[in-house]
């Protein structure tokens, strides 16, 4: 119980911090409805106007990725530059309760995107927020965004071996939204991305969120989504123990 | 003869100094391996939807790449002088600013052209585009032309860094809304007039334009206007970026601010 609750207390003392960065807000917020807005005129110019809402969500999702992606990321880097990592690492629990809060906060931002994108495209685009699992909707979103955290997590503590964490992330933005399907289908990718594909918790996420708008089986993709992510929440808390007793032995934890 | 080596010199010691974060892995992988998949990503979307064929996403999207090194490029260029602290001592120097920050983008247009032929290269071999060998020089010029507006156009924004605190939101959301308006990934006749219209006063519209008419085989003359075209573009961001530095330095001085972050 205590652990829930210091998980709790410190994702949303993690999603203050971050709402009141103007730059996470202002990437969080139009950037994704820019590229709603690219989405929906490229599905309208294919005479997909059927799928404006299946193109709204999946950009919404490509903006909880890139905030989990540059968040998550750059979330040990961001700590150290503040500071502050020295005194989180000091903290009698295990680093892994100590680092997932702020990588699940990165992956609450992101919702403002999905949030951004729909209210864009209904108000803008006059698109019906008409979802056939609309109860399905609000879980796999939940589920989704925690799954992407713990995701983030396993980025997270990769990351930390490498100078320049934030500037590699932006190779990771597009491929994962090419290989995941989030706007398009990925039967129509090349066969040797499909085993990519099914590792990425990204990949399950983006299509129960997507069976859950246009109609499908949402709970066998949202199932898998938890299990890949637990899977990296496990590697990533592996990871994350190494490092920081390598920090420590190096004294090298405050270092760059 | 002075000016053009303190252009040449200037940038490329100031490139170093700014640019000195990066390894050639760090290189390889955020400015060439990033970009390629920008170009798969829009040309398999593209496929799905039956919007244009695999020559309209290619060619476009590989001009399209260089933005992304020239416009932070640009930007960086004022923004990091002044988060290293070294912005003050630059304004001192006796000699011509319009020079010295001119001279700060060739290197990243340089770098933007790299970036656009490797995509373009690697693009068209993976997905199986040809393009005429005649109209290669035509391409390359093209590309060129889209990465100096770029860099001007970028050099605009990191001037506008010196009034407002974080400027990295606005080459953020001006890199975003660059694959929207540019009509690199909508055809033009599928957007509103406004966009078009905003477009056609942005980097990498007309370059694009020029770029995919060449790659259709073309000929020169036929993209020679949207060429002409997107080198005002460059020339009118070069110039806005100088009469905005003069008014912001000159702001500064006035207000104190110019190392303030």
């Amino acid at each position: 119980m205590r652990t829930v609750r210091m998980l709790a207390i410190g994702t949303l003392m993690h999603v203050k911090q971050i709402s009141r960065s103007p730059f996470e807000l202002a990437i969080a917020l139009v950037v994704p409805v820019v590229q709603a807005t690219l989405a929906v005129y490229l599905f309208r110019s294919g005479g997909e106007e059927h799928r404006l809402l299946e193109a709204a969500v999946g950009a919404g999702v490509m903006g909880v990725w890139s905030s989990v992606l540059f968040g998550s990321g750059g979330a040990i880097q961001t700590q150290r530059w503040m500071g502050t990592l020295e005194m989180i690492m000091l903290a009698p629990r295990r680093p892994v309760l100590v680092i997932l809060p702020i990588t699940i906060a990165t992956g609450l931002t992101g919702i403002y995107a999905l949030l951004a994108t729909l209210l864009w495209g209904r108000f803008l685009y006059g698109i019906k927020l008409d979802f056939a699992h609309p109860v399905a909707f609000v879980v796999a979103a939940v589920v989704c965004v925690v799954a992407l955290g713990m995701f983030g997590l396993l980025l997270a503590s990769t990351f930390v071996l490498m100078r320049n964490a934030n500037a590699l992330a932006n190779t990771l933005e597009y491929p994962v939204w090419l290989v995941s399907g989030m706007l398009l289908p990925i039967t129509v990718l090349p066969a040797w991305t499909s085993p990519i594909a099914a590792a990425l918790p990204t990949t399950w996420g983006a299509r129960a969120l997507r069976e859950a708008t246009s109609g499908g089986p949402v709970w066998p993709s949202v199932g898998i989504c938890l299990g890949v992510s637990l899977l990296c929440l496990v590697l990533g808390g592996l990871a994350l123990t190494h490092v920081e007793r390598r920090a420590r032995a190096a004294a090298t934890l405050a270092l760059a | 003869m002075k000016t053009l080596r303190l252009m040449g010199l200037g940038g490329v010691i100031a490139y170093r100094a700014l640019f000195n974060w990066t390894t050639p892995g760090m290189f390889v992988g955020t400015l060439l391996v990033g970009p390629l998949f920008q170009l798969l990503f829009f040309a398999y979307l593209g496929r799905q939807l039956q919007v244009a064929d695999d020559r309209f996403y290619i060619v476009g999207n590989a001009v399209l790449t260089a933005s992304l090194a020239c416009v932070f490029g640009g930007t960086m260029a004022v923004a990091n002088e002044r988060r290293y602290g070294t912005l003050g001592h630059v304004l001192l120097s006796p000699r011509s600013r319009t020079a010295i920050f001119w001279g700060r983008v060739i290197p990243y247009a340089g770098n933007g052209l790299l970036i656009a032929v490797v995509t373009l290269a690697v693009g068209a071999l993976l997905l199986g585009l040809r393009i005429p060998l005649g109209a290669l020089p035509g391409l390359l010029l093209a590309m060129a032309a889209g990465s100096l507006a770029c860099g001007f156009f970028g050099l605009t924004l990191g001037a506008l860094g010196l009034r407002f605190r974080d400027v990295w939101v606005v080459s953020n959301v001006s890199v975003a809304l660059l694959l929207l308006l540019t009509g690199v990934n909508v055809p033009a006749s599928e957007l509103p007039g406004w966009m078009v219209t905003v477009g056609g006063w942005l980097p990498i519209t007309h370059a694009a334009e020029a770029a995919r008419r060449l790659a259709a085989g073309d000929g020169l003359a036929a993209a020679a206007p949207a060429l002409g075209q997107e080198l005002l573009v460059g020339a009118g961001y070069a110039v806005a970026a100088v009469v905005l530095l003069k008014i912001f330095e000159v702001e500064s001085r006035r207000r104190a601010s110019l190392d303030a972050l």
